[in-house]
């Protein structure tokens, strides 16, 4: 026991981080399982991270109240920017999503009222560690029933070919926005937990930073699986600090070459369903030649 | 009028930069088909290796240019070949290239941090040519004499390259599809490499002329440079190099206009509103082609 809190002590803070990033990884990974590169849930992250936080700081509400009130916001965020977004092509949807980014913290640079401006913003409660591990499980538990549903398996098949799918009666389009919506409500909570840990935001917090973490986390730990992204987002938040107690002085850089190196020899991530079924075929095809030459 | 014309120079000097390094940006984005996080390190580095040439060999400035410009297309070839070739041939396509650039872009970043102190470094005056023209009315900085006449040199020389002569009908052809300029005896690993110091040689010509002009030689000279040049490449259409360098000048402009005349609060939030409103309404951009096709 005393062990376990040794380890909290030391880093609680690594695994509380480790949480949100999943919230943003899982975000990245709903628009990206159905073949849409965007990072637009650092958008949907700041409308809740910044609702959130308004809401608890002028009306007194309850934090549980604000994470809800989070969720509905990045929802409808989510729902505005698809409208938008899915008419283009996927690599101006990507170029897109990323100058929304940078809009982003123009905006919230240039409006003090609803963000606290350049002074940023104290947040005034503080969230309880165990309720962000309950609410990412829940969180999970609902793309593990999406994944074996029959939106999982219509957003695969308009991943891998939009144009087959539709000829399979799937709409691509209405499953690409049901994407956003689901990306935008699990990025409004993410952002509201990152808000209730930091307990101060500031147009900085939700920006480039973000956006690349979540996209390195979502495909580092594979992007054909749900659990992929929360496996990613944990090793990717532990990697800089892994590398801490080894290399100090350059532990960017080791970060950096851990996350080439991965991506060289993995490049489908850390979880990977296909390489699973393949490993099995081999081995059943080997106990079968077995069986023949016996 | 002095002082609108004045500005309407800055504006054209700081859009020049933003042009040339949105010129290698697109040449990646289009031939390769790689969104590159880690270009902007290619700048920063670039002017980082021309100022220590400055600084410990004593060189002249054209020497230190052309060092910095020539340091910015290894290091991109360096990357490519490193990050992107091994993904190239498993086919990862456009995801795993961008978390190889990710990762290339923290390496070079706190690298070029180590590199520079952690301090914004800047050219010694006597280093450059620092002195004011009288062009007409105004008086111009020399360096932004020159900067306005390497993106003009620089734009149309890459121009007339891709489009007029056998190499640059290589790299559209790549650009297109690999396999089959392949089955049409293009050698597409050497247009590759070809594209790719290319593309880091020209913004590295930003990096250098941007960190001698802005007296800032740091890892954040490439980030900024980073996002306008992205803006400039998207607003011109990402195929063509008229398009950007028409857009990138366009919006150096408009930035300098609206920080002189409305506010300087809104210096970016003009550039990136408009920038939206180019992807939604017209995501071509001012030149690109109507069928922009990447499997």
């Amino acid at each position: 026991m005393d062990a376990l809190l040794d380890f909290w002590a030391a880093y609680g803070s690594t695994v509380v981080f480790a949480m949100i990033n999943a919230f943003f990884a899982l975000s990245t990974y709903a628009v990206l399982s159905t073949g849409v590169l965007s990072f637009t849930t650092v958008v949907f992250a700041a409308v809740g991270g910044f609702l959130a936080a308004q809401t608890v700081g002028h009306l007194q509400i309850s934090i549980h109240l604000s994470f809800l009130l989070a969720a509905i916001g990045g929802g409808l965020a989510a729902a505005v920017v698809a409208v938008a977004f899915l008419k283009l092509d996927s690599h101006w949807m990507a170029l897109a999503s990323l100058a929304l980014v940078l809009i982003t913290r123009v905006v919230s640079l240039n409006a003090p009222i609803l963000t606290g401006g350049v002074n940023g913003l104290v947040v005034p409660l503080r969230v309880d560690p165990i309720e962000v591990a309950i609410l990412l499980a829940v969180v999970t538990f609902a793309f593990y029933r999406l994944h074996n549903s029959w939106y999982g398996l219509a957003s695969r098949a308009v991943r891998e070919d939009p144009a087959v799918a539709s000829t399979m009666g799937i709409p691509p389009r209405r499953i690409q926005f049901v994407a956003f919506v689901i990306s935008g409500v699990v990025g409004g909570i993410g952002g509201a937990a990152l808000a209730f840990t930091l307990q101060f935001l500031s147009p900085e917090t939700y920006f480039i930073g973000i956006a690349f973490t979540m996209i390195a986390s979502a495909v580092l730990g594979g992007s054909f699986h749900w659990f992929g992204p929360v496996v990613g987002a944990f090793v990717f938040t532990a990697l800089p600090v892994m590398m801490q107690a080894f290399v100090p002085q350059i532990e960017d850089v080791a970060k950096g070459v851990a996350l080439l190196l991965i991506m060289i020899f993995m490049p489908r991530g850390l979880i990977d369903p296909r390489a699973v079924r393949l490993r099995r075929a081999a081995r059943l095809r080997h106990k079968q030649e077995r069986a023949v030459n016996a | 009028m002095h002082l609108f014309l004045e500005q309407f120079v800055n504006g054209w000097a700081l859009g020049s930069l933003y042009a040339l390094f949105g010129i290698g940006f697109g040449l990646v984005f289009s031939t390769l088909g790689i969104l590159n996080a880690a270009h902007g390190t290619y700048a920063s580095w670039a002017a980082i290796v021309g100022y220590y040439a400055v600084v410990w060999l004593n060189v002249p400035f054209p020497v230190a240019i052309a060092v910095g410009v020539l340091a910015g297309g290894v290091l991109a070839i360096v990357v490519d070949q490193i990050g992107f070739q091994p993904l190239r041939a498993k086919k990862a396509g456009l995801l795993g290239a961008l978390i190889t650039s990710i990762a290339f872009w923290i390496i070079l970043d706190s690298l070029a941090g180590f590199a520079t102190q952690q301090q914004s470094l800047a050219f010694p005056a006597s280093t450059y040519p620092n002195r004011m023209v009288a062009v007409g009315p105004v008086m111009v900085p020399q360096m932004q004499i020159i900067t306005i006449l390497a993106l003009i040199i620089c734009a149309v020389g890459i121009y007339l390259l891709i489009q007029k002569t056998r190499i640059g009908a290589a790299m559209r052809a790549v650009g297109w599809n690999e396999v089959a300029a392949g089955l049409g005896g293009v050698n597409a690993r050497v247009v590759i490499l070809l594209t790719a110091f290319l593309a880091g040689a020209t913004s590295g010509l930003a990096g250098v002329l941007g960190g001698i002009a802005t007296s800032n030689v740091s890892f954040t000279l490439g980030e900024g440079l980073l996002l306008k040049g992205f803006a400039a490449v998207v607003v011109g259409g990402f195929d063509d190099v008229r398009g950007t360098a028409i857009a990138g000048i366009c919006l150096g402009i408009i930035e300098v206009f609206v920080g002189q005349y409305v506010s300087t609060a809104m210096r970016d939030g003009v550039t990136y509103a408009l920038l939206l409103l180019f992807l939604i309404l017209r995501p071509r951009g001012l030149f690109g082609s109507t069928s922009f096709l990447r499997a």
